[in-house]
């Protein structure tokens, strides 16, 4: 077969896939997202046991395996009596997962604003959390768009580690394809391609969204 | 320390520590509607911890501080109070993200819940007096030191302070620069607004202002009219402070 026949006959599963993909990918990148903002503050701005246990949460999470957490999700809690579906269970395991990283990723932003600005806005009657609101968070979340789109884009690739549990995402599909056609290079490298084309648009998405809100002199180097 | 009518602003015995370093030893002191007082002493003496405990940004260890009729130190709503108090910083401390007109505006939207059109007109009224009405929709990386202080003075201008406190405002700027904010201080003063300058712009304290204080120490060493402490300093510290400054500063402050 050539690689043209493999498309053809695949393209049908593999963009059933590819939704399922993109599904995965946008929720869990939202949930991670609440999360690590929560994470973040808290380590930020919490009091002193809140910022341990916003620590300790976010130093397990990076200091174990994607896949042990996957596991844990869905083989680990059934007997508890929450089972979850496979796709159900990814959600949780990426959300918690990206949610640690993206913590960091804000954490870092949100120190990187110099002090003076919250002075200011307290200085001028604002409360705490609305200089955090009003002044802090929408310069920070300027400074995230870079390292975030990395995390994006992690996120993306590693949905793939999600077939492991029956999650009828791209990697999965491509797998039940080759074992159909047993053209296992060509199967794989057309699902290959595909990662690779929606990373280059979701990449070029963010960086018209960094050039969109960018503010002039606010850059990183300048 | 006598109380009247016109006192906006009054302290009593003020200590601040950081750890083991006593920086504030029991400061007293008041200033009445209208006037403008200039502080000024050696670096490490407290001078900039004193106007942040005025607004509660390092709270004192002991001692009092009213604005008007509020114990701010015994405030619980310190925030309102703020409001009150503006400040301007040695390094401006724009808001990066907004425009000079949305640094003006944004304490009227979100401190005092003044409605969005309302407050940039305020706002470009606040910027017209500081002579920067056609840099409203500039960033502050946009602007010079000396627009990016006068848009923090219109920052401050804009919540209808009973009080301004200025800390060094124009230490961190090019020479060139110091003059069109010591022009809109001057102007601010003129009409009336209740300053405390911790500034070493002889020129500018013995044109506007009404009382010098030497600090020295975390204690204030001496305070009097310009023209008498500069000339005739009852403490022998002053007059040494005073005469290291006029060699360092010279006719410069003279603008």
């Amino acid at each position: 077969m050539t690689f043209w026949d493999v498309i053809q006959q695949s393209w049908s599963p593999m963009l059933d896939g590819l939704q399922v993909t993109i599904q995965l990918t946008l929720l869990s990148i939202v949930f991670g997202l609440a999360l690590g903002l929560i994470l973040a503050l808290g380590k930020v701005y919490g009091w002193k046991p809140v910022r341990w246990l916003c620590t300790a949460f976010i130093e397990i999470i990076r200091g174990t395996p994607m896949l042990v957490q996957i596991f844990i999700i869905y083989f680990g809690l059934p007997p508890y009596g929450i089972r979850l579906s496979p796709l159900e269970a990814a959600v949780i395991a990426f959300s918690v997962n990206s949610g640690a990283y993206q913590a960091e990723y804000l954490r870092g932003a949100i120190q990187s604003i110099p002090s003076g600005q919250m002075q200011a806005a307290l200085s001028m009657g604002m409360s705490r959390w609305q200089g955090v609101i009003s002044i802090i968070m929408p310069q920070a979340l300027r400074r995230v768009i870079p390292p975030w789109t990395n995390e994006f884009i992690y996120l993306l690739k590693y949905t793939s580690l999600a077939y492991i549990i029956g999650t009828p995402e791209l990697m999965a599909q491509a797998r039940f394809v080759a074992s159909r056609n047993y053209e296992y290079f060509q199967t794989y490298l057309f699902a290959a391609l595909i990662y690779l084309a929606i990373v280059l648009v979701f990449s070029e998405l963010f960086s018209w969204v960094e050039r969109k809100v960018r503010i002039p002199g606010f850059e990183f180097h300048k | 320390m006598t109380k009247d009518r016109d006192t906006v602003l009054r302290m009593e015995d003020v200590h601040k520590s950081f750890g083991d370093n006593h920086v504030l030893r029991g400061v007293s002191m008041g200033i009445r509607r209208g006037e403008t007082k200039i502080l000024i002493g050696p670096s490490g003496t407290g001078k900039s911890t004193l106007l942040t405990c005025i607004n509660m940004l390092t709270p004192p260890e002991s001692g009092k501080i009213w604005l008007l009729e509020d114990e701010i130190t015994a405030s619980k709503k310190v925030n309102l109070l703020r409001q009150k108090i503006g400040f301007v910083f040695q390094d401006f401390s724009l808001f990066n993200h907004l425009t000079a007109l949305g640094n003006v505006s944004i304490g009227l939207t979100k401190v005092k819940g003044m409605e969005r059109k309302k407050a940039r007109e305020k706002a470009m009224q606040e910027l017209k007096q500081v002579g920067l009405e056609d840099k409203a929709s500039s960033y502050p990386a946009q602007l010079s030191g000396g627009q990016k202080q006068r848009v923090a003075i219109a920052r401050a201008l804009a919540m209808d302070p009973q009080l301004i406190l200025f800390d060094e405002p124009t230490s961190a700027l090019d020479p060139e620069l110091i003059g069109e904010v010591l022009q809109v201080m001057k102007k601010l003063a003129n009409q009336g607004m209740t300053m405390l300058v911790v500034s070493h712009e002889m020129g500018f304290a013995r044109s506007v202002a009404d009382e010098v204080i030497f600090m020295e120490g975390g204690v204030i060493v001496e305070q009097g009219p310009p023209a008498q402490l500069f000339s005739k300093p009852r403490v022998e510290r002053t007059g040494e402070f005073l005469s290291r400054l006029s060699g360092l500063f010279g006719e410069e402050g003279e603008k």
